[in-house]
């Protein structure tokens, strides 16, 4: 019997979970704006993934890399969730870098 | 240095298992009447995945079978429960084609066909007089 499979999937919940976390809390302090810095840790984390010997660690950082991605796609609907009211707004959002910039580019929506 | 596959086999796995969940969650919500058909088939299938995670010889093809079913797994949870209670919320805009979601609308005042969603943020938080008049603007 291969544990494998179900160890990581089972982990690869909690990551998903942890991730719902992460897009609510990082939306409200931070902002949506900071999409392509979560797309890129999570892009890079996946690559990273592919140099990682160990199976079991590879396996979590390139789950855990995709869920990164998967939650900068989400960030602009929780953005206007915050704004209707279904969850607590935050005024003060501590920008990103380049947040002009990045204002101009359409945020991914999926 | 030899690369390994497993992770991104995982990272591709766990992208599109949560994206296609998404995505089919809300379609099949919206469209399906007898929610329960979409949502057993579901658990079936992710259980059967797991079962199958168990039995495969490859790492990668455990690993893919193990995280595809859990979607599936949490996908039967979103399409029972979850997502018909976003829904009556209105949270998500109901089909009111669909008998099940047209007696949502007739029961819960709360319940709408707009689609919050479906827009920019803004900066600001919305009023509740300001949603009102988006909610009769979009009517």
């Amino acid at each position: 019997m291969n544990w494998f499979g179900f160890l990581i999937g089972t982990c690869t919940l909690f990551i998903i979970g942890l991730g719902f976390v992460w897009v609510i809390r990082g939306e409200r302090y931070l902002g949506y704006l900071w999409w392509p810095y979560a797309m890129s840790a999570g892009i890079l984390l996946m690559v990273l993934s592919l140099f990682v010997t160990n199976d079991y660690a590879s396996a979590l950082v390139g789950a855990t890399g995709a869920s990164l991605v998967w939650g900068s796609t989400e960030l602009k609907e929780q953005a206007v969730r915050g704004e209707l009211g279904w969850y607590p707004f935050h005024g003060r959002k501590l920008h990103p870098p380049l947040a002009e910039m990045i204002k101009k580019w359409k945020a991914p929506s999926l | 240095m030899e690369l390994n596959f497993i992770g991104p086999a995982c990272a591709a796995a766990t992208f599109f298992g949560v994206w296609l969940g998404h995505v089919s969650v809300r379609k099949l919500e919206r469209e399906v009447e007898r929610i329960w058909i979409p949502a057993t088939l579901a658990l079936v299938l992710g259980i059967g995945l797991e079962f199958a995670s168990f039995q495969a010889d490859s790492l990668i093809v455990s690993a893919i079978c193990g995280i595809l079913g859990v979607t599936l797994l949490w996908d039967a949870l979103e399409l029972a429960v979850r997502q018909p209670k976003r829904v009556i919320k209105g949270h998500a805009p109901a089909n009111p084609n669909n008998p099940r979601h047209a007696r949502i609308l007739e029961r819960y005042p709360t319940a709408t066909t707009i689609d919050w969603l479906d827009r920019n943020p803004r900066g600001t938080p919305y009023a509740a007089d300001e949603l009102l008049s988006v909610k009769d603007e979009l009517k």
